[in-house]
């Protein structure tokens, strides 16, 4: 205590107080200082540091990625969706705000994403003031919710030193059904443009509106962050019935799958197209062509493998002979390829068929021709003309299919047996005048304004009336010698048999909001009457006998148990006498009252004889013998022994249900023979022709019986079963007369009597 | 005991610094504002709820000003008695770092007591403003004799030495030795060992930036040389370690006369790290321009002025000695942070006293004050 005491008693001298104000002078001159120097820095880099500081700030908006509406079938089948993915962004400047992050953060983006660990530091070395990198990309949310969790306060594994992690939404495209009307359907680019059909027409629909997050500086530079969310995209509903659709892609498939590599190598077929049509709504039931695409990956290059190669302008090489029909893709090739020329076929890959592609219809057309003749009253119905197997027309010889004659030829028989003669006869009663007229208002040389990317225009191969030769009358009466695509001869075909009505073909019904509210119906739409109810009951009742009657060119389109009407169509293409045919199959049922049309066109079949309507009908059978039971139609005609036995092996490979069953059971018992011979024609594909001519011939035989044509009379070649010329050793079509090698049309080059002579020559 | 309890009756009025005791509150008070505008945004960003730095300052600092209360009714002679308990006490505290340490932000400078987090350092300067005092008192002959001197140094350097060696923190070992320094400044007479030792240091120092700056930047580049480097210039080690200073430079810049207002700073969102620790001033300087920042260096000034003036009427060495070394902690501290913030020296932590988020530190500093409080009651006694 004392000696505390005496220590209590020192006392702050005058000396230390002196000291005391000299320390707090010295702490005076630093604050002094450093006000200066604060002074200094606001004055002197004030404005340089102020545009810093506002330049480093994000009002750079960032986007907010919509979802794309989905795509559905008339069943509210999902054909296209978008699914949510994450980016994962490596944000380098804030990861290397501090040492101790980089390591937890590396090591957690290894270990969650599989990522190299080397690469992460050597980019952050490298760029350390980037504040946007992608790591990785399109992840679902499964892949990021570990790596998620690590970064949010809160959960268990949350760990404060992983920084510089975020994950940007986005979307990608799905297409649920692989290839599933992939022409129809299209797909999208990576930043969310359709391309191709419904994706690029209807792609402002589609898509809704980025939505922005941004930063903005207010009157006093104070800086506000707003966010405007994405609106999402609406979604459309389309008149493709899902399960029509894969019933016509399976048999397609199954006609390329038996064609393909079999008299040359390559597909089946150059293209098939397929479209069935509700004939008083103008909807597309349903829409392909091969070959397709898997819309999950359309650069797949195995499937442009046997397809014709194009040219830069997409028109397909020439082969190196003239009979050749193009030169078909290999592996090899596409090793070859340029990336220019891998998408040149890549984009002959994608396009549609059914409605991008134009071709001379054939015969196809002829009942517009008739009809066309019905409705100016320049014919009547009843008139006869005679057929002599050829018409010289403008100083040309026009044949027949028939090279040696039809004979006394009415105007329902001239489209039963497609007589070209009879066609031409009634075109010359039409006129030009009216002829043009009427390919007009059944919308030939115009676009049918259907819903679908790419159609083709085909108005320039659409002959006026003032430059129309009757040469030109004569051969368009019958098809050739003018362009149209599938939905313009559907659509026009439909208002044939549906009394007149010229609907416009559309392919999406409904829109719907992404709340599932709907925006828009879109209905059914007359566009004009093409022809008078009477003549649409006439044509219907023609190209019924296309079907039914005794000669028609379309029994083998048939469906068991079903009767339908249609016409087919044999077309020479571009050069004339390359042997190279557009066949095809306009068919339509019920046939009495008609309610859904199908047409089949398949361009170049993969088969010896290619102008054949057989290609094309063998489709259009078993399209519609499992479509029409799946459409509820009840069968109407007895089943016989033979078809039944097809219908059973049909039945397995089916993907409906079959209403009709019973019926079709009912009709068991009756006995013929030949079924064996059928089932093997459509099961070999190497031996259908042969399988299918002798059929047919047998067929011919019992049904004409007595009646004689004079191809009979000629050998028979061992190898197809056709008849010999013996004058040109041309092969003649035992059924149709028609004869191999020997063009109905002349190559319309050069003076006509030059070539009239030498079209004689090779016909003779 | 009972003659201090008699010797204090007849004097009911005691003295009480109401201008120290309003300058506190004040720089308190705006501490908490400054606190919660700095950290509001980042702290909702990372943990959710944007008062959280708030709130734990808040605390902190209620109860720092009960610590403060109290520590001014305790008379300081009686603290002075235990001393050397307290110096050892602390010096515990901080070997308890070794074993029981909780790394925060990547250094291990922080323990848990009953939930609490205490940083040992910061207790450290508290024990050494007691404990020298005490001992200049004790050494008072023989303080002139350079062993006495090297004495009065050495105890101080231990803790130094302890927090460097085991915290890894430079800045409180260096403020440790500072208030030391400080003391002993006053109560030994002349200034030519002090003049000499200042010169002798600068050299040095220059001579070290020196050789740093020309050194070969691949070799030998540590941790603390980059932070040289970094603030020799900044813009240059913009991604590293300048990254904090050069932001915080902007901040003061882009603050302009009277700053964007309160609440407005753009620099606090994600730009500069932690602005509610060591960079708050900058934001200061931003929100309320150099106007408000004067106007803070201005408080602490009239905070020092205060100090002094109890200093310099203290009844006895002793207290005048406590008040000094609390003159002295603070005075160091708000110049070095100033200095950081400014760019003038290189960025090493250090917070600006009462007002940076921390909460042992804004307790020993109240804790300190009311030290100072302390001494000022005992004015003309």
């Amino acid at each position: 205590m004392k000696q505390n005491a005496r220590v209590n008693k020192q006392k702050f001298t005058i000396g230390m107080k002196k000291k005391l104000v000299v320390l707090f002078v010295i702490v005076l001159l630093a604050f002094v200082g450093l006000g200066v120097r604060l002074i200094l820095i606001t004055k002197n880099n004030g404005e340089e540091y102020e545009k810093q500081v506002l330049s480093q700030q994000q009002y750079d908006s960032t986007t907010i990625p919509f979802r794309r509406g989905e795509i559905r079938d008339s069943n509210n089948t999902i054909l296209a969706y978008s699914e949510k993915v994450y980016n994962v962004i490596l944000d380098a400047k804030l990861v290397l705000r501090s040492e101790k992050y980089l390591d937890p953060t590396v090591n957690a983006l290894v270990r969650c994403f599989k990522l190299d660990g080397g690469d992460i530091r050597n980019y952050l070395s490298e760029h350390p003031t980037s504040s946007y990198y992608i790591l990785a990309k399109k992840l679902s949310y499964d892949e990021i919710s570990e790596f998620q969790d690590l970064m949010t306060y809160g959960t268990d594994t949350y760990d404060e030193n992983i920084q510089g992690v975020w994950f940007e939404d986005n979307y990608i495209r799905k297409y649920p059904n692989g290839s599933l009307a992939c022409d129809v359907i299209g797909f999208t680019t990576s930043d969310n443009v359709g391309t191709y059909g419904l994706e690029q027409y209807y792609n402002d629909v589609l898509s809704g509106s980025y939505g922005r997050e941004y930063g903005y500086l207010d009157d006093d530079s104070n800086l506000e962050r707003t966010t405007i969310p994405a609106t999402d995209g609406d979604s459309i509903v389309t008149t493709i019935d899902g399960n029509l659709q894969t019933i016509v892609e399976k048999y397609i498939k199954q006609y390329n799958d038996e064609h393909a590599n079999n008299v040359r190598p390559g597909n089946g077929a150059n293209n098939i197209g397929c479209i069935m049509m509700n004939v008083h709504t103008g909807e597309i039931l349903a829409m392909a062509s091969y070959p397709n695409y898997d819309l999950n990956d359309p650069r797949d290059t195995s499937k442009l493998i046997g397809m014709p190669a194009v040219d830069e302008k997409g028109i397909k090489l020439q082969g190196e002979s003239i009979f050749d029909s193009g030169v078909y893709i290999t592996e090899d090739m596409i090793k070859e390829f340029s990336e220019e020329q891998l998408y040149q076929n890549y984009n002959a890959l994608w396009r549609n068929y059914c409605i991008s592609d134009a071709y001379e219809p054939g015969s196809v057309a002829k009942p517009f021709t008739t009809a066309a003749g019905l409705e100016t009253g320049s014919i009547t119905g009843n008139e006869v003309y005679q057929c002599s197997g050829k018409l010289e027309v403008g100083g040309w010889d026009i044949h027949c299919h028939n090279t040696y004659g039809d004979g006394a030829v009415s105007v329902e028989r001239a489209i039963e047996i497609s007589c070209n003669v009879g066609l031409m006869h009634e075109a010359q009663a039409i006129g030009k005048e009216n002829f043009a007229k009427f390919q007009k208002i059944f919308g030939f040389g115009l676009k049918t304004n259907i819903d679908l990317a790419g159609e083709v225009k085909t108005e320039n191969s659409i002959i006026k009336a003032s430059n129309m030769t009757s040469t030109d009358l004569a051969t368009n009466s019958f098809g050739q010698n003018f362009d149209c695509s599938m939905i313009e001869m559907i659509t026009a075909f439909s208002s044939l048999i549906n009394g007149g009505y010229y609907y416009e073909p559309h392919i999406v019904k409904k829109i719907v909001s992404s709340s599932g509210s709907t925006i828009k119906n879109i209905e059914p739409r007359v566009l004009r009457q093409t022809i008078s109810q009477s003549t649409s009951d006439k044509i219907i009742g023609y190209c019924n006998k296309v079907v039914a009657g005794e000669e028609g060119t379309g029994k083998t389109a048939r469906p068991a148990g079903y009767m339908i009407g249609g016409k087919t169509g044999t077309a020479q293409t571009l050069k004339r006498g390359n042997r190279q045919y557009v066949v095809s199959f306009m068919g339509y049922a019920p046939a009495n009252n008609p309610e859904i049309a199908i047409y089949v066109v398949v361009d170049r079949p993969n088969v010896a004889m290619q102008d054949d309507a057989k290609n094309a009908t063998w489709i259009v059978k078993r399209v519609l013998t499992e479509a029409l039971p799946y459409l509820n139609y009840p069968m109407t005609e007895e089943i016989s022994e033979k078809e039944q036995a097809e219908l059973d092996e049909l039945r397995a490979q089916m993907v409906t249900p079959v209403a009709a069953q019973e019926e079709g059971e009912a009709a068991e018992g009756e006995k013929t023979e030949g079924e064996n011979t059928e089932a093997t024609s459509e099961e070999n594909g190497e031996g259908d022709k042969t399988g299918e001519a002798d059929n047919a011939n047998k067929d011919t035989k019992e049904e004409k019986k007595e009646e004689k044509t004079i191809w009979e009379s000629f050998d028979v070649d061992e190898e197809t079963g056709y008849y010999i010329d013996p004058n040109t050793h041309n092969l003649v079509d035992p059924e149709t007369g028609n004869e191999k090698g020997g063009d109905v049309l002349p190559d319309f080059s050069g003076t006509p009597d030059a070539d009239a002579a030498s079209t004689e020559k090779s016909s003779n | 005991m009972e003659r201090i309890r008699a010797l204090r009756k007849p004097r009911e009025e005691s003295y009480i610094d109401y201008s120290l005791i309003f300058i506190i509150l004040f720089l308190l008070a705006f501490g908490l504002i400054m606190v919660y505008s700095t950290s509001s945004y980042e702290a909702n960003i990372d943990l959710g709820d944007s008062s959280y730095y708030f709130r734990h300052q808040l605390i902190s600092s209620l109860f720092g000003l009960v610590v403060m209360m109290l520590i001014s009714y305790i008379p300081y002679r009686f603290i002075a008695k235990f001393a050397f308990p307290i110096y050892i006490a602390a010096a515990v505290l901080i070997l308890l770092v070794i074993p029981f340490g909780k790394k925060i932000n990547g250094a291990k400078r922080w323990i848990y007591i009953m939930g609490m987090s205490v940083q040992p350092a910061e207790v450290a300067k508290f024990a050494v403003i007691v404990f020298s005092a005490v001992l200049i008192i004790k050494l008072r002959k023989n303080l002139m004799s350079p062993k006495g001197y090297m004495t009065a140094l050495a105890f101080p350097g231990f803790y130094a030495l302890l927090v460097y060696g085991i915290t890894r923190n430079l800045s409180s070992a260096i403020i440790i030795m500072g208030i030391t320094v400080v003391m002993l400044f006053i109560s030994t007479p002349g200034y030519k060992r002090y003049v000499i030792a200042a010169l002798s240091l600068t050299a040095l120092v220059a001579v070290i930036v020196l050789i740093i700056v020309n050194a070969d930047s691949s070799s030998g580049m540590n941790y603390r040389f980059e932070r040289v480097l970094a603030w020799i210039d900044p813009k240059a080690h913009a991604s590293g370690k300048g990254f904090q200073t050069l932001q915080a430079l902007y901040a003061i810049g882009s603050g302009g006369v009277f700053g964007k207002g309160l609440g407005e700073s753009m620099q606090k969102m994600g730009f500069i790290p932690e602005a509610q620790n060591d960079m708050i001033f900058s934001v200061i300087c931003e929100e309320l321009g150099l106007f408000g920042a004067i106007a803070v260096m201005l408080m602490f000034l009239l905070l020092i002025w205060r100090l002094m003036i109890i200093a310099n009427n203290a009844p006895d060495m002793l207290g005048a000695l406590l008040v000094i070394g609390v003159m002295g902690h603070i005075s160091i501290q708000v110049i070095l942070n100033i200095a950081v913030v400014t760019n003038t020296i290189p960025n090493t932590g250090i917070t600006l006293p009462l007002i940076s988020y921390g909460g042992s530190a804004v307790i020993i500093q109240l804790a300190e004050i009311g030290l100072a409080l302390n001494v000022a009651r005992n004015i003309g006694r």
